[in-house]
């Protein structure tokens, strides 16, 4: 019974800090919540807002789908198609071992090579670098297992009618394959979203909304806002980062949940089409 | 016509593997896509690869200076910018008085993971067992929506949280009872900031992260235990408690270690949030509550400072520091998925908790 | 296998090519030489310098200290006025930020209490430090019903080192003769960013403690002796509000900030100055201590007003620069936009009115230094 006792103090010590969590940055967040968080920058004195932060969010979250997407959408299919069975053993081995890598190594590392020894200075580039670089292993594992996972039927079929692999794939394997293939990307920009350490030294931080270019170019972010905000006194300025912290928050569970959603109707329609 | 024979994960095997990877059985289309797929698969290896070199190049010159001092000293100073004068060590010039022991900073990495794996795995076990002997099934599924907030909070909103809520409440209220077990367990006795910033604090929050990777491994291994050894149990008279102890724990016990070990390495990386927590102190905790300074953590608030070095030495030195985690981190996380590999063929959920 | 080959080699090269621009990039490492000091004979003055309205709307970034930066705060809004098309966007962060974001052409300008090293003078040729004002540090106390504590920098160098330990120590009661001092323990708290105000405090406790000077000595972030009270707290307003909730703390606070630390009840430390008399920061203290340095001052514009003789010199007193790389600017609008702000920012009808400096508690400039600013503004090209 004492057991059942301290599990049952377990589930609360799992259920609470979350809700506690949420709470205190809503409450925290209050003062700050106005139509200006969304129209100013953090530039701004009396009322600093986050459309700069969220505005280079999504910039980087874009550029994470444009660089991480088609290389790990890609390499999931050499792994799920092509690989013999030992290659792609050992390449799927790696991929795992780079998941494992801290954020801020991969932060420190896209430092020196590309902000330091290129020359580029805080960059978008170097960031979405940074991040492709972080997210690209779970890309590679959903993508292969979606494809695996798609009904040998449909595969049976496919060969039966003589089809050519990459017809297979792009016609046959591919449409029950790309709910999991997205929710893949969902969950790598999930990550990317609630990231600080890999961008603290290669976006550097702009007080001003992102503009075009590549190179030189630093850019904001949610996440640096609660992070710097957070490390100074005064209550606006708190108030600024449990804004800030709360948007991310937002936006992570929504791309998560959003993410969930989208495997869950992919199970359904695989069950179907598995005869 | 061709008879398939099937291996798990319903890819292929004999005749028709032959024939799908026979050359003159792929169009030119397809030979385009093995190549532009092998190409991106080996991206991760490369960029492995490439991030490995770079760390073992950078920190090269760091390591020749400090030698096994990086080990065994727990002075890390990047040096007297303003002195006219400069170090040389072993041929490698610094500036004056630097020194690069990294011992603080293993021994912070160190105490904040193990007290964080320590307390998260019962924690998370016990739970996850609450959550599927007692917790009716329609309440399971709003509480481990909880445990999925939990995964999805960034480290920066637990370092927010840690600062300005849950440290300062630490230290008001649980840390004056905790100092209490000063007198058996030294280690508890002493002082602490009135904002709880320190290890204690730190390890109680990244226990706190590390929880949704061991539960929802825990509880994916809990819902596969065959219901047949389980209930068969029951029928003879076991209680709930017998049944944890006889069945369940041992089929998910090796899943339980592998996925501590995942924690482990995620606890070993985590940056943001110990950074705001711990005080950032370049020496050894004095107490439990003391502050002090993790690899990871360094790293990030010290590179800006390193910046300013004219001889280059100081980011040497992070360099060195991030080789050092990134060992240390490879290695748990190579442990934990190959065990996870030797139990079931479907690896764990990715990782950073999500 | 093919493919892999070919991802090693590609990876190969890509290595290769970062490896080559790092080796190209590596500063060679010389012992820096003592920094000349000559005199300015031939030097501009403020109407020789090319300043004006840049045609196009010129943003210039600052960043780094946060004892300056209230002051920036303060200016920005004049500059704007004056000279429509330049705007200034000042942040905080810390001197060490503003060097070498500075340095690396990150922003336009770094705000930094201390000067460039000399080791960082050698790696980025050309860089500038170039004063704008004159500021000054306090050490702030919290013991409530103590006012105006005596202390030196001899006694705080041992606080700081965990020598002395509680506020009724025999040292710092020599120090004050008929004063009740209570026997709670002392809370050293210092900041945990590379800062130009642990610069100058150490550059202070160095000059008065021969101990702190061949131990951690100075510098903008210094191997601090572990001491297991100390607390750490990221910039000047930090400092403050962690002093407020510690009993029995002691802190180095800039004058910037000095308001908010009073009303929050913390206590001013009159502190002990190389001429034997005990001194507050006050704007005839801090310009008595500027005026003793000014004559010292180089042609590199480096240098300390620590620690200066005269009866009434302030000992922690500091110039307060603004950090250019020449090399790094783009444009000659953006480097005509710096020299137009600094020389405004210098001049007593621009931004350094007597309303601006009193209400950060800064001094101007003295005016044997200024031909050497416009002499280093004069090198601002882009």
């Amino acid at each position: 019974m004492v057991f059942w006792i301290l599990c049952g103090v377990a589930l609360l010590l799992i259920v609470t800090p979350a809700l506690a969590i949420v709470i205190s940055v809503l409450v925290k967040a209050a003062p700050a919540l106005k139509w200006s968080l969304l129209t100013n920058t953090t530039q701004n004195v009396q009322n600093p807002g986050l459309q700069n932060a969220i505005l280079g969010t999504l910039v980087l979250s874009l550029g994470v789908v444009v660089v991480a997407g088609p290389i790990g959408i890609f390499g999931g299919i050499y792994l799920a198609e092509f690989a013999p069975r030992r290659t792609g053993g050992f390449l799927r081995f790696f991929s795992e071992v780079l998941a494992g890598v801290p954020s801020i190594v991969i932060g420190l590392v896209a430092y020196t090579a590309f902000v330091e020894a290129l020359h580029w200075g805080f960059s978008v580039l170097s960031a979405i670098i940074a991040l492709s670089l972080l997210t690209l292993p779970y890309i590679v594992k959903t993508t292969e297992v979606s494809f695996t996972q798609v009904p040998r039927s449909l595969r049976e079929a496919a060969i039966a009618l003589g089809l050519s692999k990459i017809t297979t794939i792009r016609k046959v394997l591919l449409p029950p394959a790309l709910p999991g293939i997205i929710s893949g990307m969902v969950i790598a920009l999930a990550i990317s979203t609630g990231e600080t350490a890999p961008l603290l030294y290669t976006a550097g931080f702009s007080q001003t909304n992102p503009t075009p270019g590549l190179f030189n170019n630093p850019i904001g972010y949610l996440t640096y806002v609660t992070y710097y905000y957070v490390q100074q006194p005064g209550a606006q300025d708190h108030a600024l980062a449990s804004a800030a912290a709360g948007v991310t928050i937002l936006l992570v569970l929504l791309l998560i949940f959003g993410g969930r959603a989208i495997t869950a109707r992919q199970r359904k329609m695989v069950a179907r089409l598995d005869v | 016509m061709i008879l398939v024979r099937r291996r798990a994960g319903g890819l292929p095997t004999g005749p028709a593997r032959v024939a799908r990877t026979r050359t003159h059985e792929l169009t030119t289309g397809d030979r385009v896509l093995q190549w532009v797929s092998g190409i991106a698969a080996t991206i991760p290896l490369a960029g492995l690869l490439f991030i490995t070199t770079i760390l073992v190049i950078w920190a090269i010159p760091a390591i020749i200076y400090s030698g096994f001092t990086v080990f065994t000293s727990d002075k890390f100073f990047i040096g007297n910018f303003y002195s006219t004068n400069l170090s040389s060590v072993n041929g490698i010039i610094a500036p004056f008085h630097a020194s690069y022991g990294a011992l603080t900073f293993i021994i912070g990495t160190m105490a904040t993971s193990l007290i964080a794996l320590v307390l998260a795995v019962p924690i998370s076990v016990g739970g996850v067992l609450m959550l599927s002997e007692w917790i009716p099934r329609q309440l399971e599924g709003p509480l481990s929506t909880f445990l999925e907030l939990l995964a999805g909070i960034p480290s920066v909103v637990f370092g927010f949280w840690g600062l300005t809520v849950f440290g300062p409440f630490l230290g008001a209220h649980v840390y004056p009872a905790l100092s209490h077990l000063g007198v058996v367990l030294p280690f508890f006795k002493g002082s602490w900031a009135y904002n709880g910033q320190g290890l204690l604090t730190a390890s109680l929050v990244l226990t706190l992260m590390i929880i949704p990777i061991i539960a929802s491994t825990t509880r994916q291994l809990v819902k596969r235990v065959p219901v047949l050894a389980s209930e068969g149990a029951l029928a003879l008279g076991m209680t709930k408690y017998e049944v944890v102890r006889v069945v369940t724990i041992p089929y998910v016990r090796t899943g339980i270690i592998a996925s501590a070990l995942l924690g482990w390495g995620r606890a070993l990386g985590e940056t943001i949030a110990v950074l705001l927590i711990i005080g950032m102190a370049n020496n050894p905790p004095v107490n439990v509550y003391g502050t002090t300074s993790t690899l990871a953590s360094t790293i990030a608030d010290e590179l800006d400072s390193a910046l300013s070095d004219g001889t280059g030495m100081a980011l040497r030195a992070m360099a060195m520091l991030g080789l050092i985690l990134l060992v240390m981190s490879l290695i748990t996380n190579l442990t934990g998925r190959l065990v996870v590999r030797r139990i079931s063929s479907e690896a764990l959920p990715v990782g950073r908790g999500v | 296998m093919n493919v892999r080959r070919h991802a090693s080699i590609g990876f190969a090269v890509i290595t290769g090519a970062v490896l080559v621009s790092a080796c190209g990039s590596t500063s060679t490492v010389t012992a820096p030489s003592t920094s000349a000091a000559s005199s300015a004979s031939s030097a501009p003055t403020a109407a020789a310098v090319k300043t004006g309205n840049p045609a196009a709307a010129q943003t210039l970034s600052e960043a780094g200290s946060s004892l300056l930066y209230p002051y920036l705060q303060k200016l920005a809004p004049g500059i704007t006025s004056a000279f429509p098309n330049i705007t200034l966007t000042p942040a905080a962060g810390g001197s060490g930020t503003g060097q070498s974001e500075a340095l690396s052409g990150t922003i336009d300008m770094g705000g930094s209490d201390a000067y460039l090293s000399a080791a960082q003078v050698t790696a980025n040729a050309g860089a500038l430090n170039i004063p704008i004002s004159v500021s000054a540090q306090a050490v702030n106390y919290n013991l409530p019903g103590i006012n105006n504590l005596k202390l030196s920098g001899s006694v705080i160098a041992q606080i700081y080192s965990g020598t002395i330990t509680t506020w009724n120590d025999p040292a710092i009661a020599a120090l004050n003769t008929g004063v009740t001092l209570p026997s709670t323990p002392i809370v050293p708290v210092r900041r945990s960013d590379s800062s130009g105000d642990t610069f100058i405090f150490t550059s202070f406790l160095s000059a008065t403690n021969t101990t702190w000077a061949s131990g951690p000595a100075f510098g903008t972030t210094v191997p601090w002796p572990a001491v297991s009270s100390e607390l750490t707290a990221a910039g000047n307003p930090a400092m403050v509000d962690t002093c407020h909730s510690t009993p029995g703390c002691i802190a180095y606070i800039g004058v910037s900030v000095e308001s908010a630390a009073l009303v929050d009840g913390l206590g001013e430390a009159e502190l002990e100055n190389a001429s034997g008399s005990y001194v507050q920061p006050a704007s005839s203290t801090i310009t008595a201590a500027v005026t003793a340095g000014a004559s010292k001052v180089p042609a590199s514009l480096a240098a300390s007003l620590i620690y200066e003789t005269g009866a009434q010199a302030y000992p922690i007193v500091n110039f307060e620069y603004l950090i250019i790389n020449p090399s790094k600017i783009t444009t000659s609008d953006t480097a005509l936009a710096i020299r137009t702000f600094i020389e405004w920012a210098i001049s007593p009808t621009g931004g350094a009115t007597a309303d601006n400096l009193s209400a950060v508690g800064f001094v101007p400039l003295p005016t044997t230094v200024i031909p050497l600013v416009n002499t280093a503004v004069a090198q601002i090209t882009g």
